[in-house]
């Protein structure tokens, strides 16, 4: 039985950190304090350019006799303060527990306000050990929020993971506009933006995540909606690329391709032969899904890899055969106690982790970095460049140097 | 300008002389008095300044007038002379400043009229250089000695602090504390915060130690061992774990202890220190200037520290001693000794360092070019406040640093790229251009991982704002402008060339 959480975080932070970085969407945690400070502390590197965390703060008299209230006003102080066009109120467990009618709430609100849209998700302990469903609930609320439109023909939809994503998504995105293709991303900076997605036709996914979110777009907007494989790396990127082409029938991506995977060869190669000359077996473990992507590029790279999935939905299933066919990638499902058991069966020369198992990550003082700094890891460049300071990133030599410390003095 | 004249050395301004260091070094012996004799001008200017960075010390002068200079100071100086002996002191210090040796009063003559205890005459050379004045100090000092001394088994004398050296009080407190741990006796410091006493027992100690060996010491240690048979220990800077350890280790052999147990809990401490998660999260990223002409042993000891134990970059190290350069040249990208402050700022402003670490000149010019993560270490200072708080040197002045180094980059760089507590919820999307879409992307990798994606979705931000206030769409001339803004000088370069490539593609 597993006695730590490695987690990247609990779904309600997720949630709070893909809806916050969307303009025009506030996100209001309905819960006790514990857990509105927490996920607003939890929140602060990943979250949010801007810093407004709105809760409601239950106290243990609304515990009892329901936070209803509580919510109502919280809704008529934020959107008396900030206007927003859409506030999502993420349900944490205390409420959830209560029976919070929270959805009553939402319709009484939004007769109340009109202009404004309401949506609420479930969070918590609902989708523990699937926190990433925080992201792919939120989306699926703001998706709710939208109207019906028509299709724009040959117009296509880009779904991310959540809203790290947003103005992140470049090495995509701006690809695909060069070649003709006009394109629609979601997440984008703001929720007007954002609600473009209906007018696609096509719709690929291109992270882990958002599942339920294009069974939506799927059922709600009759659009197609096709995983191919997450666009990281060269491999990656090229295919993805090469299959929306065909389905679009547009060759300019198709050149376009060419001449970046092209020019991109010459680097992977090069790198290839760096990571030859000094192997590397890498553990990723528990990201916010960029466990996946960022092994898969250092797979690529000629790392032995293993990783620890955060995510088995169907797009992960697809995915995970990808990276195992493609680049023999390991994957770990069995439950383990301790980071500490699989660092001693695998023996990793780096590890890629979420913040808290940093103590047994660096323990043995073996390189390892924190994963949820390395998002938005899509396209060519990012995986180029971030193998071109593989070696800066993970500074062996640093590691190697308090090993060294250690065993000259503290072995005695 | 006629280009046969010898160029005005600009960055000899900020730059004390020998007559600072012969000031400093004895006015920090805390029971002694020190005259100066001058003309009043060299009085307050130096007094003031070792106000404006140290704790109060007893300093006098002569107030030599023009017409006692043409006639001869020495009964200016006998009267000041008579009037400070009521006081007792144990020494008497009298310094002379350029005028009185150029009219070469006889200084001597007088005091042996006199006939106080404990009293010398300094002589500063006129055109030598600060530390050079600090050891003709300490070596007057050395002649003051008690070479018959009762030697104090495992005890050393610390050679080099002296009033106004950046952090002397905080290094030396350390040194001690680290030193005490393993049983080993600070005998006397050499000078800073001394007493006469001390002083005078130094040839007690069984070892010396130069505290700043790439700066002062060294000639007054080799002179000591001479005199009375000590032996000196100047290889190793205790700036850095390693080299702390190193340091304490080697003393511990010279007194042939064994204090393995104690290292191995030292090494422990700072491992679980180094573990933290903010420390080697971020510190793979961060790069730091060094600038350090008036402390060569420090530019050394941090560019190694930075560099070998936590990973911080060094772009760049300007110090003043050609040997430190030397050795320092594998810690870091580029080495400047001595140079203008016009070449200092074209090379920090090229390297654009997260943090920089200098005296005055350079936070005011690091301030102008939009540097905003700086720390104070080093002369001259516009007025300091120091103690023995947060020291540079050994295991804690390791720590010091690195927390310093994490502390004054991370937050601030996280506060820069966030986005406004309570900016615009709701503004309304503006229209890309491709080429303002990839040169966005391509900015992105010049920040570092730990604040990129709120980074790019700032500048994202600024870029649409921009262009709303322009009635236009983005362009790459917009994202430049935002981006610049955002960060005036940290990622400038990096951010330049990006933005130069995309305008020849034809994307402005």
């Amino acid at each position: 039985m597993p006695i730590k959480n490695y987690e990247h975080g609990c779904s309600t932070t997720q949630a709070l950190a893909t809806l916050g970085k969307v303009e025009g969407v506030i996100p209001l945690v309905h819960g006790p304090q514990t857990c509105v400070f927490e996920n607003q502390m939890s929140t602060l590197y990943c979250r949010p350019a801007k810093l407004i965390t709105a809760g409601t703060l239950l106290s243990k008299s609304e515990v009892i006799f329901g936070g209803d209230e509580s919510l109502k006003e919280q809704i008529r102080n934020v959107y008396e303060k900030h206007h927003p066009k859409v506030i999502v109120i993420i349900n944490t467990c205390i409420p959830q527990l209560n029976g919070d009618d929270v959805h009553g709430v939402s319709v009484e609100m939004e007769r109340e306000l009109p202009g404004l849209r309401i949506r609420s998700i479930n969070t918590g302990f609902v989708y523990t050990d699937a926190m990433l469903r925080g992201s792919d609930a939120s989306w699926l609320a703001i998706l709710q929020t939208l109207d019906k439109t028509e299709h724009d023909p040959g117009a296509i939809g880009i779904v991310g993971r959540s809203g790290q994503d947003a103005d992140n998504m470049g090495a995509i995105g701006t690809m695909l506009r060069k070649a003709g293709l006009t394109t629609y991303l979601f997440p984008e900076s703001h929720i007007d933006e954002m609600a473009k997605i209906t007018r696609a036709e096509n719709v690929y996914p291109i992270h882990l995540g958002s599942y339920e979110s294009c069974k939506y777009l799927t059922k709600e907007f009759e659009q197609d909606v096709e995983f191919i494989e997450i666009p990281v790396g060269v491999d990656g990127t090229t295919n993805f690329f090469r299959r929306v082409a065909d389905k679009e029938g547009c060759q300019a991506l198709h050149d376009l391709v060419d001449e970046e995977e092209k020019r991109a060869r010459v680097e992977l190669e090069k790198l290839r032969k760096k990571f030859a000359e000094d192997p590397v077996r890498m553990l990723l473990v528990s990201g916010p899904a960029n466990e996946m992507s960022m092994g898969k590029i250092v797979a690529e790279f000629g790392a032995e890899v293993f990783v620890v999935p955060s995510m088995k939905d169907k797009f992960y299933k697809q995915e995970r055969a990808i990276m195992e066919e493609r680049y023999g990638v390991n994957f770990i499902d069995e439950d383990f106690g301790s980071l500490d058991e699989l660092i001693e069966e695998i023996q990793p020369t780096v590890i890629a982790n979420e913040m808290q198992a940093q103590p047994e990550s660096s323990a043995r003082l073996i390189p390892s970095f924190c994963i949820f700094f390395h998002l938005a890891d899509y396209g060519y460049d990012w995986a180029l460049n971030f193998g071109k300071n593989f070696n800066n990133m993970t500074s062996p030599s640093i590691w190697k140097h308090w090993r060294e410390l250690n065993h000259r003095y503290a072995a005695h | 300008m006629n280009d046969s004249q010898p160029q005005f050395k600009r960055q000899e301004l900020h730059t004390p002389s020998s007559f600072e260091g012969v000031v400093w070094a004895l006015a920090g012996i805390e029971d002694a008095r020190t005259i100066i004799h001058s003309a009043p001008g060299y009085y307050f200017n130096v007094h003031n300044n070792m106000l404006l960075n140290d704790w109060p010390a007893e300093l006098y002068t002569s107030h030599l007038k023009l017409s006692s200079v043409m006639k001869g100071g020495e009964e200016q100086l006998a009267d000041v002379i008579d009037a400070i002996t009521e006081q007792r002191p144990a020494a008497l210090f009298v310094v002379t400043a350029p005028v009185t040796e150029t009219s070469q009063d006889d200084a001597e003559g007088v005091c042996a009229r006199i006939g106080y205890p404990n009293t010398v005459v300094v002589r500063p050379a006129i055109g030598q250089s600060c530390n050079e004045g600090k050891e003709t100090a300490f070596q007057a000092l050395v002649d003051m000695m008690d070479g018959d001394a009762e030697k104090q088994p495992r005890s050393v004398n610390l050679i080099g602090p002296a009033l106004c050296m950046f952090n002397w009080r905080a290094d030396v407190y350390e040194l001690q504390r680290m030193l005490n741990d393993i049983g080993v006796h600070v005998n006397a410091v050499l000078s800073g915060g001394a007493t006469f006493e001390e002083i005078r027992n130094a040839p007690a100690a069984e070892l010396n130690i130069c505290m700043y060996p790439y700066d002062c010491g060294q000639e007054t240690a080799a002179v000591m061992q001479e005199k009375f048979g000590i032996p000196y220990m100047a290889d190793i800077v205790p700036i850095g774990f390693d080299n702390s350890l190193r340091w304490l280790e080697q003393i511990a052999g010279h007194f042939d202890l064994d204090i393995r147990d104690h290292l191995a809990r030292c090494v422990k401490n700072a491992t679980h220190f180094i573990r933290s998660n903010m420390i080697f999260g971020s510190t793979f990223e961060l790069s730091t200037a060094l600038s350090f002409e008036n402390h060569n042993t420090y530019a050394l000891g941090i560019a190694e520290c930075f560099k070998k134990e936590v990973g911080i970059r060094v772009p760049l190290v300007s110090l003043s001693n050609a040997d430190a350069a030397e050795r320092v040249a594998a810690s870091c990208d580029e080495v400047l000794v001595s140079p203008t402050l016009d070449l200092k700022k074209e090379k920090i402003v090229n390297s654009g360092p997260n943090l920089i670490f200098g005296n005055f000149y350079d936070q005011k010019m690091s301030a102008e070019e939009g540097f905003q993560n700086f720390v104070v270490a080093d002369i001259p200072t516009a007025g300091y406040v120091s103690s023995e708080v947060g020291p540079f040197m050994g295991l804690m002045g390791a720590k010091h640093l690195v927390q310093t180094a994490v502390n004054s980059t991370v937050t601030k760089l996280l506060i820069e790229t966030k986005g406004d507590v309570a900016g615009e919820v709701s503004a309304g999307g503006v229209d890309w251009d491709v080429a303002a879409e990839q040169a966005l992307h391509q900015v992105s990798h010049a920040v570092p991982h730990f604040v990129r994606t709120f980074a790019v979705k700032k500048i994202h931000e600024a870029s649409q704002k921009l262009a709303r206030e322009r009635g236009t769409h983005v362009t790459v001339d917009v994202v430049r402008d935002a981006a610049e803004s955002f960060t005036p000088a940290r990622f400038h370069a990096k951010f330049a060339a990006i933005f130069d490539a995309a305008e020849l593609d034809g994307g402005s």
